[in-house]
């Protein structure tokens, strides 16, 4: 196959999108160590980064169908590393969710996510029906309930969080009936009294801050109302990158994972931040171009469940740091520093790729 | 797997998840531009006062010397405890974390309730002059409590404490009131100023010109870099022609009984002591006065904050006699050489009037009248004169009107007329009433300088113009307080002659006043012992009543006799004798500026004075040896 051959199948434009978020990731990581607020972050992400493409690629390359042929299996491995992370797993910020590979720490279950699409997809593509039948609802919602239950036991509740729009986009792409939609509705209606005893008070107080930051403007609404300010004194072009002060000085926490945004907000502007903005837009249209064009169900299954993911983990973080969403620590999919995230986020690209790549039967 | 599926439902739906996508995404983008463009203003005024932390550095006042050059006030350096507001989320963790130094939360509170009042820093004083154990308190946890900082700033240091404190005044916090008076026109809230005293009247020499620093700080309070700074300008030195040593023996003489002394230089009206007890201990308002103090100080029924020399008005008793004696000369309803017989007292207007030595002073002419202190002569030149040549007269010498020295709040005093009595009373002036007039009772009332300025006119003939002020650098007050003394002639030299013979007579022929005879310093005077109450109620008193109504004890004098030098007026309340306690006070006066002038031959000897003086405290504690509360500490 020659180059041009190659490149007439491969999405250079998801590609190239993805690529200028991941550089303006670096950059932000970057600008973060500058002042020694994470020195060794910019060097990791590096190594990350390179990783991530290399799983990107590896991923891309193994038709998709194998995969999901494969999905049942990978699933149960899954599972059981959950299991047993519950049991060996190390404790980093109360979440029992860390595995330990060569001095470096990984969260299996942001790559789990990715898990989970496959399988939905393998359960959902076996169905010929345009709709979804109950007992296929309670079998999608037993997918991806396994593994959120070990990981809120894992006390990873954001990441918990995270399987839900998966499960809800590729159930609703999958022909989930307005009557079923109401019913799970209605019932989360019910349960959220039930979950306000689940949650700890922290995460309650997370939750109500959002609503008025002015319950405890020191804490919790601290940190939101310091990531607005930055966002808001950076101007059209920003301050240029490591002069932020509000980033720098210690003002927004978390400058290099969570707030990353507000950091580049303030660095680079206004224009940088729309520019984030944009291209994330771009890359989930072109996601869901991607399935428009896909071949086959599975194909379309998979890009649901991809553009998903990316979708509400930029709407829930952006959100966080412009103060319409709770404070959740989420990372901001291929810009937040984070070796898990970058990893699940560029297996996620790499199935996104790869069902584009497959589009016609040759 | 199925070999075929219709997709085309499955598309349309991921269709619609684009138009999701979009509809969200317009959310985000909508919050972004009411934060980053709409707010954008906003939220850089809160980067910069995240960010930036604007010190204020108060610039140092002047130093204030005496004649000498000797140091009376001047400032050190305090390490002060300053909670900046804005930076306070949780005021509990600030309280809690102060009572490691022993600051209640009620005094935290009511120093955050004045500085809530006013905007132009945001910073609170919490507590002066930190210890090194408070300071390294503070530091060692700077990092859980950003919103505090220890900042240094000049404060007032009073050297010698309650001395002189009347003169010199003392400093505080310009009031909600004082902002609108033209006097601290450019002062702002929260500025230092002079309350009193010379602090006051040269407040625009002494205050500098505040600096400020502005600190980048991370969001521990730390500083980060220093980004602009505007030194502080110090303000304009004084020297005071206030002498320490004089100055020190009359606060030592007057001792815990209240009363004045006045001292200054007749010719060049430099004034030489100026003390009221009792006093204060101005370094108390350096700090922060906290109510407890002030509540003392301002409740004191002695007054202590109120200057006598200028401020209290008294009768002026026998002293007065001097007046009566150079109004009668210039008259001529009397010559030097009448004689009048005293048989220790006299009927007029149907009243019968004392002489206070019960046998009488037999045949007395005008110098031994005065010598005597006779009540008799001058009952009867009173009856001469009429009131409205009294009035007259005492106005000449400056009675019945402010001294013009250079301090505010300066008393009048009374000088009753006819006019006076008609516009107060509605009667009219009795014939009787220029008796009691005419030996300083009745409504005449003076303030200790006035009658000292007075006795100056009689020594020099000259009226002089009273200043505590020696130079300023770079003076910038009004230019008439360093003015010379007026030399138009008041009186015939010879009339002036024979009364100022009768107060040589007084201090040294054993007349009343001998009690500041000093040897070689031909010192004239005139005591004085005034009634505080009039005679028919003195008698309905209490024991306890009496003691509080005693008599005033006065001395008003100079030196020496020819070309004088130094006029002294002292006043002890209730010291019951002019000549038995006033007098000796005066005399140590002039007794101390002639040894001065004339230091003894032969080994120097370490004299009384030198020891007070050495006295003071060479490190920077402010001697508080009347006032127990001193500085807190």
């Amino acid at each position: 196959m020659s180059i041009r051959q190659f490149l007439s199948r491969f999405d250079v434009l998801l590609f190239g999108g993805a690529m200028m978020l991941a550089f303006l990731g670096i950059l932000g990581v970057y600008s973060a160590s500058l002042h020694g607020v994470v020195s060794s972050a910019f060097s990791r992400q590096l190594v990350w980064t390179g990783l991530g493409l290399v799983l990107c690629f590896i991923v891309f390359s193994i038709d998709y169908h194998y995969l999901v042929d494969y999905a049942f299996h990978i699933y149960v491995l899954s599972l059981l590393l959950l299991i047993g992370i519950l049991i060996f797993g190390r404790e980093i910020n109360g979440s029992k969710s860390w595995l330990s590979i060569g001095g470096q720490n990984f969260q299996p279950s942001e790559v789990v996510k990715v898990v989970v699409i496959l399988t939905l997809t393998r359960y959902l593509s076996g169905l010929s029906d345009d709709y979804l039948k109950r007992q296929s609802f309670f079998i999608l919602s037993g997918i991806a309930m396994l593994p959120v239950c070990l990981v809120v036991l894992q006390g990873d509740l954001g990441t918990a969080l995270m399987y839900f729009p998966i499960l809800g986009g590729m159930m609703l792409i999958g022909g989930l009936k307005f009557r079923f939609v109401a019913a799970v509705m209605a019932l989360a209606l019910l349960l959220a009294p039930a979950s306000w005893l689940v949650l700890k008070d922290y995460q309650k107080q997370r939750i109500m801050v959002t609503f008025d930051p002015s319950l405890d403007p020191k804490g919790i609404g601290y940190q939101t109302r310091q990531s607005q300010i930055a966002i808001g004194s950076g101007g059209l072009l920003g301050t240029g990158i490591g002069n932020g002060l509000q980033s720098q000085l210690g003002f927004v926490p978390e400058v290099h994972t969570d707030f990353i945004f507000a950091l580049l907000s303030e660095e680079t502007g206004l224009a940088g931040a729309c520019l984030v903005l944009l291209l994330y837009l771009f890359v989930l249209s072109r996601m869901v171009r991607i399935g428009e064009q896909a071949r086959d169900r599975q194909g379309i299954l998979i890009i649901t469940g991809v553009a998903s993911l990316i979708f509400f983990h930029v709407v829930i973080n952006v959100g966080m740091a412009l103060g319409i969403t709770p404070a959740i620590g989420i990372p901001l999919p291929l810009l937040s520093y984070g070796g898990s995230s970058a990893l699940s986020t560029y297996v996620a690209l790499g199935l996104a790729l790869n069902v584009h790549y497959h589009r016609f039967v040759y | 797997m199925p070999i075929f599926q219709d997709n085309r439902r499955l598309v349309a739906r991921i269709k619609g998840l684009r138009t999701c996508f979009f509809l969200i995404f317009l959310l985000l983008f909508g919050k972004l531009w009411y934060i980053a463009v709409l707010k954008a203003e906003y939220y850089k005024e809160l980067a910069k006062q995240n960010q930036v932390r604007i010190i204020p550095m108060l610039a140092p006042r002047g130093i204030i010397f005496d004649r000498q050059g000797r140091v009376l006030v001047d400032n050190v350096q305090s390490s002060n405890l300053v909670l900046f507001l804005d930076k306070a989320h949780d005021l509990n963790r600030v309280f809690n974390f102060l009572r490691g130094l022993n600051i209640s939360e009620e005094a935290l509170k009511e120093r955050m309730h004045v500085a809530r009042s006013r905007s132009r820093y945001q910073n609170v004083v919490i507590k002066e002059n930190l210890s090194m154990e408070e300071m390294s308190y503070v530091l060692a946890h700077q990092n859980e409590h950003p919103e505090l900082a220890i900042v240094e700033e000049p404060r007032r240091l009073y050297r010698y404490g309650p001395l002189a404190a009347h003169a010199l005044g003392y400093t505080g916090e310009i009031s909600d009131k004082q902002l609108k008076w033209t006097e601290f026109v450019g002062h702002h809230q929260g500025d230092i100023i002079g309350k009193s005293g010379v602090e006051r009247t040269y407040n625009p020499n002494l205050t500098g010109i505040d600096g400020q620093r502005r600190l980048l700080v991370n969001s521990m309070g730390r500083t980060i870099e220093e980004l602009q700074s505007v030194d502080s300008t110090p303000g304009d030195n004084l020297t005071l022609t206030l002498d320490l040593d004089l100055q020190q023996i009359a606060e030592t003489e007057l001792g815990d009984d209240p009363g004045a002394v006045v001292a200054f230089d007749p010719v060049r009206g430099d004034v030489f002591v100026m003390a009221s007890h009792p006093a204060f201990d101005p370094n108390m308002f350096a700090t922060r006065i906290n109510r407890a103090d002030w509540a003392r100080i301002s409740s004191d029924t002695e007054n202590p904050l109120q200057n006598r020399v200028i401020q209290a008005e008294f009768s002026p008793g026998s002293t007065f006699k001097v007046v009566m004696a150079i109004a009668g000369l210039e008259t001529g309803v009397i010559n030097q050489n009448d004689t009048v017989f005293c048989p220790g007292g006299v009927t007029l207007y149907g009243h019968y009037f004392h002489c206070w030595k019960k046998g009488g002073h037999g045949t007395v002419n005008m110098t031994q009248a005065i010598r005597q202190s006779c009540n008799v002569y001058f009952y009867l030149l009173g009856q001469k004169l009429g009131i409205d040549n009294i009035e007259q007269y005492s106005k000449r010498v400056g009675l019945g009107h402010i001294s013009g020295v250079d301090l505010a709040s300066e008393a009048d005093g009374l000088v009753p007329s006819q006019e006076w009595k008609k516009k107060t009373t509605g009667d009219k002036w009795y014939a009787g009433e220029t008796i009691s007039v005419a030996i300083g009772q009745g409504a005449m009332n003076v303030t200790p300088i006035q009658l000292a300025r007075a006795v100056g006119m009689i020594a020099t003939g000259q009226e002089p113009s009273l200043h505590l002020i020696k130079e300023a650098e770079g003076y910038r007050g009004p230019a008439t307080a360093v003015a010379a003394t007026t030399t138009a002639p008041f009186f015939k030299e010879e009339h002036l002659r024979v009364v100022r013979d009768g107060m040589w007579r007084v201090v040294n022929e054993f007349g009343t006043g001998r009690g500041a005879l000093v040897e070689g310093f031909e010192v004239c005077g005139k005591t004085g012992t005034a009634q505080t109450i009039g005679n028919e109620a003195k008698k309905t008193l209490s024991a306890e009543e009496a003691s509080k109504y005693a008599d005033n004890a006065w001395f008003v004098g100079f030196a020496p006799r020819d070309n004088p030098e130094i006029v002294v007026c002292v006043i002890v309340q209730r010291g019951k004798s002019g000549g038995g306690r006033a007098a000796p006070i005066a005399g140590k006066i002039f007794r101390a500026y002639w040894e001065k002038k004339h230091p003894p031959v032969g080994p120097p000897m370490p004299s009384p004075l030198q020891q007070v003086a050495s006295n003071a405290p060479e490190s920077p504690q402010p001697a508080s040896p009347t006032n127990g509360g001193g500085i807190r500490q």
